[in-house]
């Protein structure tokens, strides 16, 4: 069977934010950027499969600015067959629902049994897209799943997180969309071998007009998606920070965890 | 037949879960801001023999509840929700649609949406009207930032809510409750029920330590802990986790504190290169005394400490660990 996992490139969680002159986004200029941490676990789930023999062909996708075809590469560099990228500035401040409709018009006639896909993107923590392409390509949907299971060629048993260290199992039909959580298995890391065999591996690119979707459309649809504000999250009562020398910061530490807690 | 909002019920096996009862808190501050009469708030619950918990929720904010059953929708699956939801969404044409932000609200919800053709807010911490508009605030980057959201002329607008985002509603004049077919034939899902199980435990239970300290990805790799290690043996307390470092496997899973993995209300916390996520925060607030070192003077964590040092952990804990040592005369 084939395989399709949805990744995205966002900034280095270490990266330095600061909110744009509009006050809707962060500055750009000063992130650094990686594959989505989630994605990783995704994509690790995916390679999994296609090592025991299950997935033939695993294909990786993005919808992203020119800069995120560097987190398709090194999907490919840690065994993805191929790539495709989605890339069109009419997608740059798209709306969530819109890059979803994009990764469908490019999937529809994909034939993957398995999409996989982050629980979210460390960035605009969403958790939209995954689920948005299942209903989109009228899939069934599981997400923040810890363990997946192909059952017969039909079905995949998955295990849903759930709070309070509980988990709910669940049988999806196939072909099915499936989010996944960190913490799922290990992620692997690229070899200088899968690097060097990645350059050779295809990258398709795809605009708006080889999807066949209108860009006025978009910006209507993006218009119900508006960002009015990004702002600092208003201040908690907040900690008192103490400052000055280590060893002065740790003793004042001491003095005060003793006079609150009285456990030193 | 219609409402102006619409909320979901949240149960297990037919116990109402408390975000319920909140989101009909929210409801009626957003129908009062909006000009709306409680009338218009209505509930819908999915499941089977639910007449019972749904007349609490009736006495509880509701004007109606729907209750949509069948025994193809006895137990949860995202499947079997969204279809209930769009169906009722369609028939009702509420202005809002309100749904916990809870396991099972993050899965269905954003299905829903995509079904409807609408977009929707995620995980938000408020909803309010301002200039006759209701905004969304949501949190964004883990937290830095709180992002505004406007869904423009969508309907429904719809949108998770966090646990904890609105007291629930006081209670009123009680409503009514009205059973539906759920419509819903168990051969026509795509998504079967295979039951409920408890995740990996282990030998360490942070739920009865007086003292924690815990350590997050600013530690760096499992071979950094040793300070980490150091301060909580000196402080005689456990070690805990924020999320990535069990997912690193750096510690057992039962290390980790958080909404997905325990939650621990010792005397004393220490946060040592956790940045404050809200997944972690809800499960450490409860700690009698907090204390957090991190690096970034902006980190969320210091939102809910009660003191804090901005600098790197790998001076300050094995600092703190000299203090306490001394002061326990063990130098
Ligand atoms: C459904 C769901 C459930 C989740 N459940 C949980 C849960 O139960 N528990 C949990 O913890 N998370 C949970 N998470 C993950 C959560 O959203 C965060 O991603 C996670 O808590 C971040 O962990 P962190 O603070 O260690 O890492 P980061 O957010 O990466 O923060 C690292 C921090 O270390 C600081 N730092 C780096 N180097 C140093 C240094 N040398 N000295 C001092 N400071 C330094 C940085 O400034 C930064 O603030 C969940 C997420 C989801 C979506």
């Amino acid at each position: 069977m084939n395989a399709l996992v949805l990744i995205k490139q966002v900034p280095n969680t270490d990266s330095p934010f600061r909110i744009n002159s509009a006050g809707t986004w962060v500055e750009e200029g000063n992130l650094t950027y990686g594959l989505n941490d989630y994605d990783r676990y995704a994509l690790e789930e995916l390679l999994r499969l296609k090592d025991a023999g299950t997935i033939t062909e695993l294909v990786a996708l993005t919808v992203g600015p020119e800069r995120a075809s560097s987190a398709l590469r090194t999907c490919l560099a840690t065994g993805a067959d191929r790539a495709v990228h989605i890339k069109d500035d009419a997608l740059a401040a798209a709306d969530p629902l819109s890059v979803a409709r994009a990764i469908v018009a490019a999937v529809k006639d994909g034939g993957f049994s398995l999409i996989l896909a982050g629980l979210q993107a460390d960035d605009d923590n969403y958790m939209q897209i995954g689920p948005f392409v299942a209903r989109l390509l009228g899939r069934p949907c599981a997400t923040a799943v810890m363990r997946l299971e192909l059952r017969d060629g039909a079905t995949v048993r998955v295990e849903r997180e759930l709070e309070n260290n509980r988990l709910q199992i669940v049988d999806l039909r196939l072909p099915a969309v499936i989010t996944v959580q960190t913490g799922i298995n290990e992620p692997r890391y690229a070899s200088l071998k899968g690097i060097m065999a990645a350059k050779k591996k295809e990258i398709r690119t795809l605009t708006l007009s080889d999807l066949k979707l209108d860009a006025g459309a978009i910006a209507a649809a993006s218009a119900r998606f508006r960002t009015v504000r990004l702002a600092p999250p208003p201040k908690a009562k907040g900690a008192e920070i103490l400052s000055g020398p280590a060893d002065q910061v740790a003793k004042e530490l001491v003095r005060r965890i003793r006079e609150k807690t009285g456990v030193i | 037949m219609a409402c102006k909002i619409l909320t979901l019920v949240e149960h297990e096996s037919g116990a109402i879960r408390d975000t319920t009862f909140e989101l009909l808190g929210l409801a009626h501050r957003l129908a009062g801001e909006a000009g709306w009469s409680a009338s218009d708030i209505k509930a819908l619950a999915i499941g089977q023999d639910l007449a019972g918990p749904a007349s609490s929720v009736a006495a509880r904010g509701a004007a109606e509840v729907i209750c949509a059953e069948g025994e193809a929708v006895r137990d949860y699956t995202c499947d079997g929700h969204a279809r209930v939801l769009e169906s009722v969404i369609g028939a009702e044409s509420p202005e809002i649609v309100l749904i916990g932000h809870t396991p099972n609200g993050w899965d269905c919800a954003p299905v829903v949406a995509a079904g409807l053709g609408v977009p929707i807010a995620t995980e938000c911490s408020n909803v309010a009207f301002e200039n006759g508009r209701p905004l969304f605030t949501r949190k964004a980057f883990n937290g830095k930032f709180i992002q505004v959201v406007d869904l423009g002329d969508a309907r429904p607008k719809v949108a998770t809510v966090q646990r904890g985002a609105s007291p629930a509603f006081g209670g009123g004049t009680p409503g009514t409750v009205r059973v539906v077919p759920a419509g819903v034939a168990a051969g026509e899902l795509r998504a079967a029920f295979a039951g409920v199980k408890k995740g990996e435990t282990g030998a360490v239970d942070l739920t009865q330590a007086s003292v924690i300290v815990s350590g997050g990805r600013g530690v760096g790799a499992a071979e950094k802990f040793g300070v980490v290690r150091e301060l909580a043996a000196a402080l005689g307390g456990q070690i805990g986790a924020s999320r990535p470092v069990t997912d690193m496997g750096w510690l057992p899973h039962e290390h980790q504190v958080g909404s997905s993995g325990v939650t621990v209300n010792p005397k004393l916390y220490i946060a040592c290169g956790i940045s404050g996520a809200i997944q972690h925060i809800v499960g450490m607030k409860g700690s009698g005394y907090i204390v957090a070192i991190n690096k970034d003077p902006d980190a969320p964590i210091f939102g809910v400490a009660d003191v804090g040092v901005v600098g790197d952990l790998f001076e300050i804990v094995p600092a703190l660990t000299r203090a306490v040592k001394e002061a326990k005369g063990q130098t």
